[in-house]
């Protein structure tokens, strides 16, 4: 697999230009994105338009529920469409090309069923609502409420966070409850930081490794919602409260609430894929992201896996790509082991 | 009579609560008839809908989880009606 060094959101950007000088350089940018040409071929190519403004496959819907709850809402931007000047509009389009440009090249996977699935989004979700989720077909995302959340498109790994709840319905379908419901979590927050990773052409050493930045306001005290590098960390504030994501299994936390603590146990495969990403260095999509890939893409995971199994499949994951003891195997058992989790 | 409601789940997984005393409201009688009228013994099952939020609401010895989906009618209802009254008067 190779990945172009050029910034993905510049590819992004060169693609959908509609300048006439740049057209043989937007039709390359369009192929890089789609089939990981490396940046020097966007040099000296034919200039061509293509039929579509976007690349193919990539089928995008912004509708904006203009502040109601009511789904899908008003479609404001579809495939192609220039930008509307509506922020939240326009970061959910771009994000989700994105999202769409990591799994394409990454992974060679086309949309996040693997089947060009159209991808939706709605914007303007109720009042002041302070969130974003998967509808099961859609991501829906909320303004915030100005005084502790900003508007949840603000922020890539989030966007990338949403779509690939949606990749899980179309593979592994983790059952949203306890620790199979905590590694569906877990399995959106670490392609969501490799969405932005990716986008930003950021290392396992220069990447941040948090969930959510930007989209608290300046009167909280905390950088993101969640980190996979030190989770228990992102925040630490008067009114919320301290980070509450155990990241080893002495902690895990039982209860009732959110799902079984669905969002706070991911807090330990987070760190467990960090650990393993940063004991190989690099670009973290390349081996690590690869091989947790290789795991839910494999058809074998229950949907009621728990941790232990999931850190099975990774190990097994890693053995059939890179060979058993390999310099990948091991890191990923050592990652485990770290987190008190025995693959 | 304490109602109390408490908001987990979501993408941030931040928990959030209200909680209210029903003799201190000035329309207690209809806080009263809209407690009778909720269906606590509803089995609305859990939801799988990633990052949305689950309501848990108490007024002992009731209690009951909506899942924000189905948070509709007199459920819906009542928690406007909790935090709005919590927001007013907030420390109950």
């Amino acid at each position: 697999m190779r990945c172009s060094i050029v910034p993905p959101y510049l590819l992004l950007r060169i693609a959908e230009s509609q300048e006439p000088r740049l057209a043989g350089a937007a039709a390359a940018a369009r192929r890089a994105l789609l089939h990981d040409i490396p940046l020097r071929n966007l040099r000296g190519v034919a200039a061509e338009r293509p039929e579509a403004p976007g690349p193919p496959g990539l089928h995008r819907t912004i509708s904006t529920a203009d502040h109601t709850e009511t789904l899908p809402g008003r479609v404001v931007r579809a495939e192609g469409d220039g930008a509307t000047g509506d922020n939240a509009t326009d970061e959910a389009y771009d994000g989700l090309g994105h999202t769409y440009s990591f799994f394409s090249a990454a992974y060679s996977r086309a949309s996040i069923d693997n089947a060009s699935l159209p991808l939706d989004g709605t914007v303007h979700y109720g009042d002041a609502y302070d969130n974003a989720f998967w509808d099961g077909a859609r991501m829906v995302f909320g303004d915030g409420d100005g005084e502790v959340f900003n508007r949840f498109t603000l922020s890539l790994s989030v966007i990338g966070h949403e779509l690939v709840h949606g990749m899980t319905q179309y593979t592994t379908n983790l059952v949203y409850q306890g620790q199979s419901g905590a590694l569906n979590e877990s399995i959106s927050d670490v392609f969501g930081a490799l969405v932005e990773q990716y986008a930003a052409g950021h290392t396992t050493a220069t990447a941040s490794w948090l969930i959510g930045e930007g989209l608290f306001t300046d009167l909280v005290q905390g950088s993101a919602i969640r980190s996979l590098k030190a989770p228990g960390t992102a925040y630490d504030d008067d009114v919320l409260g301290k980070d509450p994501q155990p990241d080893h299994m002495d902690a895990f936390i039982t209860t009732t609430d959110d799902n079984g603590g669905v969002h706070l146990n991911s807090g330990i495969p987070n760190r467990a894929f960090y650990l393993t990403a940063s004991a190989l260095g690099g670009f973290a999509w390349e081996r690590a992201g690869q091989i947790w890939y290789d795991a839910i893409t494999a058809g074998t995971l229950p949907a009621a896996s728990d941790f232990t199994l999931f850190a099975a499949a990774t190990a097994d994951a890693a053995s059939a790509r890179f060979g058993h003891g390999s310099e990948e195997h091991r890191a990923v058992s050592r990652a485990w082991q770290s987190v008190g989790v025995d693959p | 009579m304490i109602i109390t409601v408490i908001r987990s789940g979501g993408f941030a997984g931040l928990s959030r609560q209200w909680s209210i005393r029903v003799e201190e409201q000035a329309d207690e009688e209809q806080w009263r008839e809209l407690i009778d009228r909720l269906p606590w013994e509803q089995d609305l099952a859990t939801q799988d809908e990633p990052d949305r939020y689950i309501y848990r609401v108490r007024c002992a010895p009731r209690e009951a989880v909506i899942p924000e989906r189905k948070l509709t009618g007199p459920w819906r209802e009542l928690i406007h009606r909790v935090q709005e009254a919590e927001e007013k008067h907030p420390g109950t």
